[in-house]
């Protein structure tokens, strides 16, 4: 598609989010069109993250959004990573809608900020995913490109 | 197609919006066939709904400045005619104080009250023509309604499809999704290119709020 698609499309989302935006989900900065940070935070009394903001990175390709978005947290003061068995202490979040296959042009950044939202909510098992460590000290791959498997619905 | 293609962009270039419009449109007519035979061209469809847009806009906009134009001169034009009203009724006057009919005092009194008479009446003309061009401009609020977007490029539609859940998208964007995922963006179930139907009410609808709201274009 010609040029300028994803430019448009994030344009528009960008005039959405200014004007509001769910609660719990807060737009950092938004320079240009390749990268945006949001912070989010769980509303419910979910001891392993109450109280606690953690910061998003979204990363746009120009084919945006036929492709999708990469979305990992980041660390910054008081942002740390949140634990939760799908999410590696590196940032990188396996969640099939963020993935080649379960992503669709449908989403957007707003759906995607609460589908993590309610990851997080959710979850209440305090650990990281089998074979962290290993995974932050070898992986040098983009996180688009991580078959990811999907077996586990349970958390 | 690709002639049409040109066509309406020249069309452009020469201001000729009307036929840049047909030409565009043409281009898509011949596009969305090679789409169904399988043909080559069919990968051009992005360009080519974008192109009509364009038109569509710059369609509107010559309107929009033609009918401003409109406004201004009849507002004009109004005015002209009420001061030659007041000269006539003028001349009738001191065609009467010359007849001896007024005197020189009740002359001035009656030329004071016409002065003040088309004064007012040419002050109501302008704030009408004023408030006519605020009323307008409030009438279109700018808002796109969400019934004629697309949900992949948040665009106003030109040629909507429609899938099995009753959800349509133009046609442009979701091919470029079908040929990265054969699925329903809603619901994840295999959808073919052949599994979508044109949606011609929605389409006529898109085209007309498009008339009326070239803007709709760049938001």
């Amino acid at each position: 598609m010609a040029t300028g698609f994803a430019t448009k499309r994030l344009s528009k989302e960008l005039a959405k989010i200014h004007g509001s935006l769910p609660p719990g989900i807060t737009l950092f900065s938004a320079e240009g069109f390749q990268e945006w940070f949001l912070d989010i935070k769980v509303l419910d009394a979910n001891p392993l993250y109450m109280n606690q903001t953690y910061r998003l990175k979204f990363k746009f390709s120009p084919s945006y959004p036929i492709e999708p978005p990469e979305v990992t947290f980041v660390t910054a003061t008081d942002r740390p990573i949140p634990i939760h068995p799908h999410i590696y202490s590196n940032g990188i979040i396996c969640l099939d809608l963020l993935g080649q296959q379960g992503w669709s042009p449908v989403q957007n950044v707003e759906s995607v900020c609460m589908s993590l939202q309610s990851m997080l909510t959710g979850n209440i098992k305090n650990e990281r995913p089998e074979g962290d460590e290993y995974f932050v000290a070898h992986n040098r791959r983009r996180p688009r490109d991580i078959d990811f498997y999907y077996h586990d619905n349970t958390v | 197609m690709k002639a049409y293609y040109f066509l309406a962009q020249a069309q452009i270039a020469l201001r000729q919006s009307a036929a840049a419009v047909l030409s565009a449109k043409e281009a898509h007519r011949l596009c969305v066939e090679e789409v169904h035979k399988g043909g080559k061209g069919a990968s051009s469809i992005g360009p080519i709904t974008e192109l009509v847009l364009r038109c569509k806009k710059e369609d509107w906009e010559a309107r929009e400045t033609e009918r401003l134009q409109r406004q201004t001169g009849l507002a004009n034009e109004l005015e002209v005619l009420l001061w030659k009203e007041r000269e006539a009724r003028a001349r009738g006057l001191e065609d009467k104080a010359a007849m001896g009919l007024l005197n020189e005092d009740m002359l001035e009194a009656e030329m004071m009250k016409l002065e003040d008479e088309f004064q007012q009446k040419a002050n109501d003309v302008r704030k009408m023509a004023v408030a006519a061009g605020i009323a307008g401009e409030e009438a279109k609020k700018r808002v796109v309604p969400d019934w004629c977007l697309d949900d992949i490029t948040f665009s106003v539609m030109v040629d909507p499809v429609v899938t099995r859940t009753g959800q349509s998208y133009d046609r442009s964007s979701i091919m470029e999704h079908l040929k990265r995922s054969k699925t329903d963006p809603l619901t994840r179930e295999p959808l073919r290119m052949e599994d979508l139907r044109p949606n011609l009410a929605l389409k006529e609808a898109c085209a007309g709020f498009l008339a009326e709201n070239g803007w709709a274009v760049d938001w």
